[in-house]
C-alpha cells in the first residue's frame, strides 16, 4: 500500500515542479489534470483495494488509513481531479479571466498535494502542516483574477485562517499534553499511539485541547461564527477554485476535527464531542439556510450553501450513532460532487454574463441549453432533492436523528434545508429559465459553444451525484460504515 | 502539602525569559511605527528562542537546542529582515492608525494576560521549568497577538499580529510538550517561511493598489 500512497502523492508533486518550470502551456493543463485524475485513480485503488476499512498502516508510522481517512481521501482526489480538468477549459483564452496564469497550474498541484496528504498522515503535527499548506496556496488562487475583491477577499482568508490554525496547533499541542503523563515526554502523537492511551489521556487537556482543535480547524471548516472568510473567498475566487475550496478543503479540516474529535472522545466520552459538534453544526446550518435567501450574488449563494452543508455534517455526526454518521460521511462525498457541480456550472455562466449579479442573469437555458441544465441540475443536487445523493444523505441524518430520539434537532434540520433549498433554487431558476430575451449582439457572446472539457467535468460530477443517490456500491457501503464507527459507534 | 518549590538558575532564568517575552508582547502594544513593531518582533522572538535552548540545555536535549538556533535564524534574522525590506521598499505611511488608542490597548492586553494565567491555572500542564500556570504565559501572547491583529489597520501589522500568535503557540509547544518531536517543530518553521512569502506578495498587491498598507478601505464585501 505504502507505493501506492507514494504514488498518490508523487504525482501532483511532479506535476506542480514540472509546470513550475513549464509556466504557461498547454502542456502544463495536461500534466496538472493527468496528475489530478491520476491520484484520484490511486486513491480508488487504495481505498478500495487494500481494504483500509480495518485500519492500516503503510511505510512505518508515516501513513495511517481507516474508514475515516478512506472517505475523505475519495472526496479530495474526486474533486482535484475534476477540477484540474475543467481548470484546463476554464483556462483559455476568453473562458476565465485568470490573470496569475504563471502561477495558477503548481498553485493547484500543491493544494491538491496538500490535500490528498491530510487524511492519510498518521503523525497529528503533520497533519497540522498539511493543512496549514492549504490555507498559503489556496489563499493566492483565490486572487488569481487580479480584481481588488479577489485581493480583499484573499487576505481576509489568509489572516482569520491562519489565526485560526494557530488555535488548532495549541490544540494539538495541549492534547500532547495530554498524553505525557501516561506515554512519556517524548512520543509521536500519531492516532493510533493517542487511542491506545485513549482513557489514561488528562480529560481536562482534551477538553481544552479539543475545544481549541475545533475553533481553530472549524475556522477553515466554515463553521459559524469562524466563517467570515468563506463568503468572500469563494465568492471572489475563480470557480475552479471555488469547487476545490467548497468540495475538498472544507471537508479536508472537517476530517482534522473529526480525527482529533475521535481521540478526544476515548479520554473524555462521546457526549462532551457531540455536544460541541452539534452546537456549532446547528449553528452553521441555521446561519447559513437563513444568509442563503439573502443572496443576490449567485457564487456568494453557493458559499452560504457550503457553510450549510457543513453544518449538516456537523449536526449528523453530533447526533451520533451509526445512522446519522453514515449519513454525514457519504454526505461529505456527494456533497463534494454537487458542490463541484454547481460552482462549476456558476463558473460558465461567469464566464458568458461577466456578472456575479444573479439579477443580470436570464434565460441562461435559451442562450446555453447545456450550461444553463447543468446549473439547473446542479441547484436541485445541492438542495436535496430526489434522486440527488444529497437526498439520501440528508434522509438518513434526519433517520438517526429520530433513531437517537433526537426530534427536536431533526425537526430542525428538515424545516432548514427547506429554508435553503427555496432560497438556491429560486434564484437559479430565476437566472436559466427566465423569459428575458438577450439583444442580438449579447447573445453572440452568450452563447459561444460548449467548451468540451468543461462540460467532460461538470458530466463527471453530476454522474456521481446522480449515481449515488440511487446506488452505494457495496464498497463505499462498507467504507461509510467503518468511518462512522470510528466516531459515530458501532452498528 | 505540595512540595517546596525547587529553585536553581535555570528556574530563574526561565522564569526571567517568560517574562521577557510577556513584556515584549505588551510593548508591541506600545508602538505605533511598523518598522518598530517589526523589531519588537525579532526580539520577542529572540526571549522565545533563548526559552527553547534553556530547556534543551537543562533537559539535556541536542533537539531542542538545534530548534532554538533554527528558531533564531528564522524569526530573529530572516523573517523580519525580509518583511523590513518589504517595508522600505514600498509603504508610504510608517505610522499605524490605531482603532484602540495606546493607553486603552496597554490595559486591554494586561487584562488578557490575567485572564490567560487565570484561566490556565485551571489545566494541569507540568511546564518544563516553569511553575505550575506554565501555559499561561504563551497564552496571553496569543491573545494579544489577536488582539493586536485585528486593531491594527495595516497588513505589515497584522502581519507581525500573526507572528505573534504563532509564536505564542510555539512557546506553550516548547513549554508544555518539549517532547513533540523535533520534525514537527522543525516542519512548523520551514512552514512559515512561505507564509511570510506569501503575506509579503499580498503586502505588495495591496500596497500596489492602494499606495500604502492600510486596508481601512478594503470594506467591499460584506453579509
Amino acid at each position: 500500500m505504502a507505493i501506492w500512497l507514494l504514488i498518490m502523492l508523487a504525482l501532483p508533486f511532479a506535476a506542480a515542479a514540472a509546470t513550475l518550470a513549464l509556466g504557461d502551456r498547454r502542456l502544463s493543463g495536461r500534466l496538472s489534470a493527468g496528475a489530478g485524475v491520476g491520484s484520484f485513480a490511486v486513491a480508488l485503488v487504495v481505498v478500495f483495494g487494500d481494504h483500509v476499512a480495518r485500519g492500516r498502516h503503510a511505510l512505518g508510522n508515516t501513513f495511517f488509513l481507516d474508514g475515516l481517512s478512506g472517505v475523505f481521501l475519495i472526496a479530495v482526489a474526486f474533486v482535484y481531479a475534476v477540477v484540474a480538468v475543467y481548470s484546463m477549459g476554464y483556462l483559455l483564452p476568453g473562458i476565465g479571466h485568470i490573470q496569475l496564469r504563471r502561477w495558477y497550474w503548481p498553485l493547484l498541484d500543491v493544494f491538491g498535494l496538500a490535500l490528498l496528504a491530510t487524511p492519510i498522515v498518521a503523525n497529528l503535527g503533520v497533519l497540522w502542516v498539511a493543512v496549514e499548506l492549504t490555507t498559503v496556496v489556496s489563499a493566492l488562487l483565490v486572487t488569481a483574477e487580479g480584481s481588488d475583491e479577489s485581493l480583499e477577499a484573499g487576505w481576509k482568508y489568509i489572516v482569520i485562517g491562519s489565526s485560526g490554525l494557530a488555535a488548532g496547533l495549541l490544540g494539538i499541542v495541549l492534547i500532547y499534553a495530554a498524553g505525557v503523563p501516561s506515554l512519556g515526554d517524548h512520543y509521536a502523537p500519531t492516532y493510533t499511539t493517542l487511542t491506545q492511551a485513549g482513557a489514561h489521556l488528562t480529560p481536562s487537556l482534551v477538553r481544552t485541547g479539543f475545544a481549541f482543535v475545533l475553533v481553530g480547524f472549524g475556522t477553515k471548516v466554515g463553521l459559524v461564527p469562524m466563517h467570515a472568510w468563506l463568503p468572500d473567498a469563494h465568492s471572489e475566487g475563480p470557480s475552479p477554485v471555488s469547487a476545490m475550496l467548497s468540495g475538498a478543503l472544507l471537508a479536508g479540516a472537517l476530517y482534522a476535527v473529526l480525527r482529533l474529535g475521535a481521540v478526544a472522545q476515548l479520554a473524555v466520552g462521546p457526549t462532551y464531542v457531540h455536544v460541541l459538534l452539534l452546537v456549532f453544526g446547528g449553528l452553521s446550518l441555521l446561519l447559513a439556510a437563513f444568509f442563503v435567501l439573502r443572496q443576490n450574488n449567485y457564487k456568494r449563494l453557493l458559499a452560504y450553501s457550503s457553510i450549510e452543508h457543513m453544518g449538516i455534517v456537523t449536526l449528523g455526526i453530533g447526533i451520533g450513532g451509526p445512522i446519522a454518521a453514515y449519513g454525514a460521511f457519504f454526505h461529505v462525498i456527494v456533497h463534494a460532487a454537487g458542490k463541484t457541480l454547481a460552482f462549476f456550472g456558476a463558473g460558465d455562466v461567469l464566464s458568458r454574463y461577466e456578472t456575479r449579479d444573479a439579477d443580470a442573469v436570464r434565460g441562461v437555458i435559451r442562450v446555453a441549453p447545456f450550461t444553463g441544465a447543468m446549473v439547473l441540475l446542479g441547484a436541485l443536487a445541492i438542495t436535496g432533492v430526489p434522486p440527488f445523493g444529497l437526498f439520501r444523505s440528508e434522509l438518513l441524518i434526519v433517520t438517526g436523528g429520530f433513531s437517537q430520539s433526537k426530534y427536536a434537532l431533526a425537526g430542525l434540520l428538515i424545516v432548514l434545508v427547506n429554508v435553503a433549498f427555496v432560497g438556491v433554487y429560486q434564484l437559479f431558476h430565476r437566472m436559466v429559465i427566465s423569459t428575458a430575451e438577450p439583444n442580438a449582439r449579447d447573445r453572440a457572446r452568450l452563447s459561444r459553444p460548449e467548451q468540451p472539457l468543461m462540460a467532460a467535468a461538470m458530466l463527471a460530477s453530476l454522474a456521481v451525484v446522480l449515481v449515488l443517490g440511487v446506488w452505494i456500491p457495496s464498497p463505499l457501503n462498507q467504507l461509510l460504515h467503518a468511518a462512522a464507527s470510528v466516531i459515530g459507534g458501532r452498528v | 502539602m505540595p512540595a517546596a518549590p525547587h529553585y536553581d538558575l535555570a528556574h530563574a532564568l526561565a522564569a526571567l525569559v517568560a517574562i521577557a517575552i510577556l513584556l515584549s508582547g505588551l510593548a508591541l502594544l506600545a508602538v505605533k511605527q511598523v518598522h518598530e513593531q517589526v523589531r519588537v518582533y525579532a526580539v520577542q522572538s529572540a526571549f522565545a528562542a533563548g526559552y527553547t535552548l534553556l530547556i534543551g540545555l537543562n533537559n539535556g536535549d541536542a533537539a531542542l537546542i538545534a530548534l532554538a538556533v533554527w528558531t533564531a535564524v528564522i524569526k530573529v534574522l530572516l523573517i523580519p529582515i525580509s518583511i523590513d525590506r518589504q517595508i522600505t521598499r514600498q509603504v508610504s505611511e510608517h505610522e499605524v492608525p490605531l482603532v484602540v488608542q495606546v493607553p486603552m490597548s496597554l490595559l486591554i492586553g494586561v487584562t488578557l494576560a490575567g485572564l490567560a494565567y487565570y484561566s490556565a491555572s485551571a489545566l494541569p500542564v507540568h511546564g518544563a521549568l516553569l511553575p505550575t500556570p506554565a501555559l499561561g504565559m504563551p497564552l496571553s501572547l496569543v491573545l494579544i497577538g489577536f488582539f493586536f491583529m485585528i486593531t491594527r489597520q495595516n497588513v505589515i501589522s497584522q502581519i507581525v499580529g500573526l507572528l505573534t500568535l504563532e509564536n505564542g503557540v510555539f512557546v506553550a509547544t516548547v513549554a508544555i510538550a518539549p517532547g513533540l518531536p523535533f520534525v514537527i517543530g522543525f516542519l512548523l518553521l520551514l512552514d512559515l517561511l512561505p507564509a511570510v512569502l506569501f503575506y509579503g506578495v499580498f503586502a505588495r498587491l495591496i500596497a500596489a493598489r492602494a499606495k500604502g498598507t492600510s486596508i481601512e478601505d478594503m470594506s467591499v464585501l460584506r453579509g
